[in-house]
């Protein structure tokens, strides 16, 4: 087989998974009408809050309940700042991203004393967390799609007025699956964390970026965008092999320029949610 | 007077994000006094640490300045890091490819830088603007594109890997290179044409017919388009714009602090420029002042690390709070304004 064995496939799907992860999580909340750039930072909150818990508590347990709750609390900040005071949802979320950044650096430097690193820590075995993620995008894809809580979600952002005329919280919701958002990249962080044994700065290193790019290539759908962030790992497995033939740059481009064709329509039309971003304002009676 | 309304809730919202700063701090077991005191010596405390202060404002001035021209019509350029690289990796090619008398060669260099900046600002405004794709994303990954692209021409086996211990070109030519002010400090012209450039910026969006075209797009256009301004032009143009300023930020940058271009030179400082953008509220005048004050942040971080009182990072801390309460305020006011009922049912 050459360069294409099994271990590459197996690879590619650890690599996939938290770029699956934060993909699911963004459509949650894209779906509800939020965008969230902050995924890359509260990835990598998850990451170190369950690298912190497992130095300390030595429970890769608690370590990923922490990571999740982390990722959670930044998801309700963000949806607090641009569902409730209607600040700008691409600028609170890279405002996330700027406070992660620092606040791991700083807490490494506090903690352990080496900047942006942490000394290896207890971990569970990471393919637990590949056939949870697997499991979750499944069930989400009924969910989504199958549901009557599926369907409330997809009108919250696609008619916030129309849900709102129905009897659904439109602020409510929004709070709800950018929570959720969160919540899943602070389980993507805990994938990175368990999968390399301990913390550095830069071990989200855009995933969290490729992830949305997944989400936009998959449509919005949980399926598709696990196929488009199988095929991105799967790039990412290879072009360690392929270093001789292509300089690795070129191959880890291909994600954000597959992500720009896609975005532009040259495969088909996108199907962004029509309320995506905007602040929905209650009418006043 | 309308500045000094504006002024109010950004100075409250700094002075806030100081005190989380202090309280963070204190909480982590490090001194307040020592950590502020060192945080102001580094940042203006003599003339070597206000060049510091002022070298490290230059490229945020630029890529704040990026980011607000593309925010007056009303789209986000978040991929000013990748046009400040390619603006850095062409300014620097001119700088050792070409021969030119010196004052020539340099503003040739700019030209490169800028050229590079604004086509890669073009594709994202050309396809939000004929193909309706969401620029915000679209500049990002472009973003990272323009950054492995340029790692690459320096990385070995790269056509411009030009020394052998680190992924970097060669020197620019002398006749390129901007002047330093002090002996020994990085600080250049580079800072004197980001200023230039800054009134430029604000003559353009506010005394021409170009900028107020550009800032009726960004207000609402479909009152634009009504009013006869081709908006799918603006668009294109703010963004070709944008990248323009974010490239000669990295031009600013090779001919003045590296002299060369270096793979990952830039610590974040096209993301500092949403913030710049941000805190001076969208004025290009205000961008100088935001743009020092985060320059002042990072200087004044890297002294607090040097005296050993806490680590520098403690400023980019500083830094995220600061946006989170100026981005605060004026939608604290937006509330309070809607319990009134005084708005609509607009979405703005």
């Amino acid at each position: 087989m050459g360069i294409l064995s099994l271990n590459l496939f197996i690879s590619a799907l650890r690599l996939a998974t938290p770029i699956a992860l934060v993909a699911l999580g963004e459509t949650y909340s894209e779906r509800a009408g939020v965008i969230n750039v902050g995924v890359e930072g509260m990835a990598l909150a998850g990451a170190l809050s369950c690298a912190i818990v497992a130095y300390f508590t030595g429970s890769p347990a608690l370590a990923l309940i922490a990571a999740i709750g982390i990722g959670a609390s930044l998801g309700a900040l963000h949806a607090v700042w641009s569902v409730y005071l209607r600040a700008d949802h691409v600028v609170s979320g890279a405002a996330v991203n700027l406070l992660v950044t620092g606040f791991a650096l700083f807490l490494t430097r506090v903690i352990w004393g080496w900047r942006g690193t942490s000394p290896s820590a207890p971990t569970m075995n990471a393919w637990i967390l590949v056939g949870v993620g697997v499991f979750l995008i499944a069930l989400s894809q009924v969910y989504i799609f199958r549901t009557p809580w599926g369907l409330r979600l997809r009108v919250v952002g696609e008619h916030p007025r129309a849900a709102d005329t129905a009897g659904i919280n439109v602020y409510r919701t929004r709070l709800f699956y950018t929570v959720l958002n969160g919540a899943l990249c602070g389980l993507a962080g805990a994938f990175l964390f368990n999968n390399l044994g301990r913390f550095t700065d830069g071990m989200v290193g855009g995933r969290g970026f490729i992830g949305i790019a997944a989400m936009v290539v998959g449509n919005y759908r949980p399926l598709p965008a696990l196929l488009a962030a199988y095929l991105f790992g799967f790039v990412d497995a290879l072009q360690m092999r392929l270093q001789e033939y292509i300089p690795s740059q070129f191959s880890l481009m291909l994600p954000y320029i597959l992500t720009v064709i896609v975005l532009a329509g040259f495969l088909g039309r996108a199907q962004v949610p029509k309320a995506l971003g905007k602040p929905y304002i209650k009418e006043q009676g | 007077m309308r500045w000094t309304k504006e002024l109010i809730p950004i100075a409250g919202a700094i002075v806030l994000a100081l005190g989380i700063g202090a309280i963070v701090t204190a909480l982590t077991g490090y001194s307040v006094p020592a950590v502020f005191k060192q945080l102001v010596i580094g940042a203006f405390g003599d003339w070597y640490q206000l060049a510091q202060t002022l070298t490290q404002a230059t490229p945020i001035l630029f890529t704040s300045l990026s980011f607000l021209i593309a925010f007056r019509a009303g789209l986000f350029n978040i991929g000013a890091e990748g046009q400040l690289y390619l603006g850095a990796f062409f300014s620097a090619w001119a700088g050792f490819s070409l021969r030119l008398p010196p004052v020539l060669h340099t503003v040739v260099c700019l030209l490169f830088g800028a050229v590079a900046g604004a086509i890669w600002g073009f594709i994202p405004g050309w396809l939000r603007a004929k193909r309706g794709a969401n620029e915000f994303v679209t500049t990002m990954m472009l973003s990272y594109v323009a950054i492995y692209l340029t790692s690459w021409l320096v990385a070995p086996g790269g056509p411009y890997h030009g020394t052998q211990w680190a992924n970097q070109t060669v020197r620019i030519a002398t006749s390129a290179q901007f002047p330093r002010f002090i002996r020994g400090a990085q600080l250049s012209w580079g800072i004197v044409v980001g200023v230039l450039i800054a009134f430029i910026v604000w003559y353009l969006l506010f005394r021409t017919p170009r900028g107020y075209e550009l800032r009726a797009v960004g207000q609402n256009p479909l009152a634009a388009e009504y009013g006869g301004i081709n908006v799918a032009r603006n668009l294109i143009l703010a963004l070709v714009l944008a990248g323009a300023l974010a490239g000669l930020g990295g031009a600013a940058e090779t001919l003045g602090t590296h002299r060369r271009f270096i793979e990952n030179f830039s610590p974040g400082y096209g993301w500092d420029g949403i913030a710049g953008g941000l805190i001076a509220r969208a004025h290009p005048l205000g961008a100088i002042l935001a743009a020092v004050l985060m320059g002042a942040l990072r200087a004044g971080g890297q002294a607090v690390d040097r005296a050993g009182v806490a680590p520098a990072d403690l400023a980019s801390v500083i830094q995220g709070l600061v946006i989170f309460f100026v981005v605060a305020p004026e939608l604290i006011r937006y509330l309070r304004r809607l319990r009134r009922g005084k708005l609509g049912d607009t979405e703005p």
